[in-house]
């Protein structure tokens, strides 16, 4: 039996990793790269270049907006054409630059490579990390410099890197290891340099005995502890992992810097050794483009700015028209309707899912059958909740904990009833969010 | 001893005074609507009831049984009970707003509730003492107010359900009240 | 002879009980806020601000707040609140929730198929709703649940319109809908521009057949400054608004009168989402 613990809840959805036995690509240099201006969580990145000016590969198009912010890098060299909006996942506008390639894919200089990161001082490797721009390359988007700042009231001991990729259809992390392990090794020492810890989790999912045999020959020698782990959704979620791994519960509506734990994706670590050593800032990433009405799914380097649809096109096309198009996988992944969006940070995956796969159903009343209680993972009770949230009772589902919902989709994976519960979900955390920031104003103005 | 622990297990479960005698519908259906204003109405009621089985069981010894007027009981229970229940309102007003509002007009309904004045005669009926009859009172009460919680309870989560718009509202909530009736059944029988 | 002692007796004893206690812990109440406790409408809308009727009442007694807050009271009662109250009496605009567009199924175009919640504010979380203007009314009934007064019908092709009479201008529908599409605007104004998207002509066009398209007829034809042009779309300037007339000026039908039609069919659900 696995020496690792049991979260409780879960689901076992198909696997469908259509994309895992092909080795990463390099996408072709694209004549225009439309790159949005928030690709993180926080303030939007404040432009400081203009319209008609002359990029290169690599240098600063927008700085960081504030504490909680990221800075954003050209991905490649050229002008840029338009500072405009560009369609994102979310159906609205987002501000962006378009830049018209100029087919030389220059250079700009470096950030300072730093070989002897071994010895550097860890505040120079902080430093680095928010130069470079990155954020949290699981899908999350956060500052990554921020998440390495914890305050010291909150002391860390324990680094958890994510290789787990939970979510089906996607393989973009699996690649990774297989294809760049001394990279993304060097990556998670260079945090724990960062932090001061010396335990140090690496969670792989026993579907990929590969990764998980190479990452632990590469790790010989080093305090990192390969840990392979059940297959089960969504043993990758944050909060699951920490608990596998260590036993440890995050608080509710607390972090994991309150339990002494931070949680890194493997992309993101390798993305680390990439701006340490080499100097490269973040403007490309792995994305699985999969989904069986696709002719050729795959993995790709693209570069930020890249439109789904030349992702597409470069899988090969379509042979019959999808009836879905998905940002992320097909758990927490967002529903698009359009091709024009581009390539973010954090986006792992695009999924389309062809018109035999999709079901179009009708929401029933709940039938009080449990089976959401028995898999929410965050111990949630969503059929309860969504009963209240359908009534508007937004003040009962604070409640009972909707706040805590990670829109993980196991609840909605298992509801016989065909209801929307995550849906659900999202709309009482906006509800309950907006009303206590409306509260929050409302004390403010009287104090 | 155990003469009192089955009276207050008749009081309380196998003559519910809701459930069983069908006593104090009123309140139980107009104030139950959320479990804060029937958990305050069941306080009130177990207050009021005590204190006025105790009030009533003392008029019926020292009033009406030497003086042979025992015909007279209805009126001046109802007179005694009348009186106490404006105090607890007057109180009430002054020492706790929120549960004088919402209890609102409930209050001065307890007056005629059937379920005090029910109390008080089947004491004088069966010819309880005073202790007996204060226990009795209360035990009841206590019924009175386990009633309340559970059906208001019941009826926080019909509010939610899908009800066919025929039965919404007091509908729903009569048949909720004869299955939870149903449901005391099962406890004739019990304590003797 | 005996009992009647007996119930005057006790009767005598039981009142004097109760005056002590009032007197001692009676609570004052006052005449002036039960006066206007008895104007007040009852229907806890909160659309004066306050959790409800007797909230503001008791607020105006302690004039913290002004008679007139109130959007379902008459004029008359207004100014009988404050006679009682000793205030002087305010002149007060009638005002109406207008939804500001056009798109309904056989106007509007949809950029996908949504399945979800039946419900706006949920559409909008999944890519802003499946209809190709990302500013128009997804016609799911937010708004029409929302509004205490049932003024609010959705058109059995999936538009939200406000029937003028039945409106109390309490505001819930303007702070339900998701795009920000109703807004409050004097009842006397006799057209609208039932748009609110701020893009180009041609792409509103291609979008919706309802659309203000920006082609400035009604600027050109209307009286000096009682049409003015947002970017691409044309707004009514309501302190001086344009005559009926002009509607028909307008290629698209956008600019046209509120006109109440009889209520076709109402919410079938109840106000339950599905």
């Amino acid at each position: 039996m696995s020496e690792f613990f049991r979260f409780y809840g879960g689901v076992h959805p198909k696997q469908e990793k259509l994309a895992s036995k092909v080795a990463i690509a390099s996408a072709p240099l694209l004549e225009r790269y439309t790159v949005p201006l928030q690709m993180h969580i926080g303030a939007p990145a404040k432009l400081v270049v203009q319209k008609d000016s002359k990029v290169l590969r690599g240098q600063l198009l927008a700085e960081a907006g504030g504490f909680v912010s990221a800075r954003i890098h050209s991905p490649t060299s050229g002008i840029i054409k338009e500072v405009t909006t560009c369609l994102g996942v979310t159906g609205t506008q987002w501000p962006a630059v378009i830049i018209e390639s100029d087919g030389e894919d220059a250079p700009a200089d470096p950030l300072t490579p730093i070989p002897d990161w071994q010895e550097a001082d860890p505040t120079v490797l902080l430093k680095r990390i928010g130069e470079a721009g990155i954020v949290g390359m699981g899908g999350a988007s956060f500052p990554t410099q921020v998440k390495l700042s914890p305050p010291p009231d909150k002391p860390i001991d324990t680094l958890v890197i994510n290789g787990v990729e939970c979510e089906p259809c996607l393989t973009a992390d699996h690649r990774l290891m297989l294809e760049n392990p001394e990279q993304i090794i060097k990556g998670i020492l260079i945090v724990a340099r960062i932090l001061g810890v010396k335990n140090i989790f690496l969670g792989i999912e026993k579907n990929k005995p590969d990764a998980v045999e190479l990452m632990s020959e590469k790790a010989k020698g080093t305090p990192i502890q390969v840990c392979p782990l059940e297959v089960r959704y969504p043993q990758g979620a944050e909060k699951q992992l920490i608990y596998a791994l260590t036993k440890r519960k995050v608080p509710s509506g607390g972090l994991p810097m309150a339990i002494g734990c931070v949680v890194q994706n493997i992309a993101s670590a390798c993305a680390i050794a990439d701006a340490v050593i080499d100097g490269t800032p973040l403007y490309e990433r792995v994305t699985t483009v999969t989904g069986t009405p696709l002719i050729a799914p795959g993995n790709w380097h693209f570069r930020v700015g890249t439109l789904y649809e030349d992702a597409v096109r470069l899988a090969g096309g379509v042979n019959e028209d999808p009836a879905k198009i998905i940002s992320g996988g097909p758990m927490m992944g967002l529903s698009v309707y359009s091709l024009q969006i581009p390539i973010t940070k954090n986006c792992s995956g695009i999924l389309l899912l062809s018109p035999s796969e999709v079901n179009q159903y009708q929401s029933k009343s709940c039938i009080r059958c449990g089976r959401c209680n028995d898999t929410c993972p965050m111990q949630l009770m969503p059929g309860i909740l969504s009963i209240q949230i359908e009534n508007e009772r937004f003040e009962l589902a604070e409640t009972w904990h909707v706040l805590d919902c990670m829109e993980c989709g196991c609840c909605s994976y298992v509801c016989p009833a065909g209801r929307p519960l995550v849906q659900h979900m999202r709309r009482a955390k906006t509800e309950v969010i907006a009303r206590r920031q409306a509260t929050a104003a409302a004390v403010k103005k009287n104090s | 001893m155990g003469d009192y622990f089955s009276l207050i297990i008749g009081a309380i479960l196998v003559n519910n005074f809701v459930l069983s005698r069908i006593l104090g519908i009123c309140p139980f259906l107009g104030v139950s609507r959320s479990l804060k204003t029937a958990s305050g109405m069941g306080g009130a009621v177990l207050f009021v009831m005590t204190l006025a089985g105790l009030l009533t069981a003392m008029i019926n010894q020292w009033i009406l049984r030497p003086y042979h007027v025992e015909y007279l009981r209805t009126i001046v229970f109802i007179l005694a009970i009348a009186g106490l229940v404006q105090i607890v309102e007057v109180l009430l007003q002054r020492f706790s707003q929120p549960l004088y509002k919402a209890l609102g007009i409930y209050l001065p309904l307890i007056t005629t509730n059937c379920a005090v004045l029910g109390s008080a005669i089947i004491c004088a009926d069966e010819g309880y003492d005073l202790l007996r009859s204060t226990i009795f009172c209360f035990a009841s009460a206590v019924g009175f107010a386990l009633a309340l919680l559970l059906f208001s309870s019941l009826r926080e989560k019909l509010e939610l359900a899908k009800t066919p718009q025929c039965m919404e509202g007091t509908p729903i909530a009569l048949i909720t009240a004869g299955l939870l009736a149903m449901a005391f059944l099962g406890f004739a029988g019990l304590g003797g | 002879m005996q009992a009647l002692l007996i119930l005057l007796g006790t009767g005598l004893l039981i009142g004097l009980a109760i005056g002590l206690v009032v007197k001692f812990f009676g609570a004052e109440s006052d005449p002036l806020l039960d006066a206007i406790n008895e104007l007040m409408p009852g229907a806890n809308c909160g659309a004066c601000g306050f959790p409800g009727c007797g909230s503001y009442a008791a607020a105006m007694v302690k004039q913290t707040a002004k008679p007139g807050a109130c959007p379902s009271m008459s004029e008359e009662t207004i100014q009988k609140i404050c006679r009682l109250l000793g205030v002087s009496e305010e002149k007060r605009e009638r005002k109406v929730a207008v939804v500001f567009c056009s798109g309904d199924d056989e106007k509007a175009t949809r950029r996908a198929f949504y399945n979800g919640v039946n419900n706006c504010r949920d559409a909008m979380q999944v890519a802003a709703g499946a209809k190709t203007c990302t500013y128009g009314c997804l016609g799911l009934g937010a708004c029409a649940r929302a509004c205490p007064f049932g003024a609010i019908e959705i058109t059995p092709k999936h538009l939200a319109v406000v029937h003028p009479d039945l409106c109390q201008a309490c505001g819930k529908c303007v702070q339900t809908c998701p795009k920000k599409l109703i807004r409050l605007v004097p009842a006397s104004a006799p057209i609208h521009v039932f748009c609110s998207s701020p893009d180009k002509g041609a792409l509103k066009r291609s979008a919706c057949k309802g659309a203000c398209i920006g082609c400035r007829k009604c600027v050109n034809n209307a009286g000096e400054n009682q049409m003015r042009m947002n970017g691409f779309l044309a707004v009514v300037n309501y302190g001086d608004p344009p005559p009926a007339e002009l509607a028909k000026v307008c290629p698209t039908g956008a600019l046209r009168s509120n006109i109440p039609q009889p209520k076709s069919a109402t919410l079938s659900d109840g106000g339950k989402n599905v």
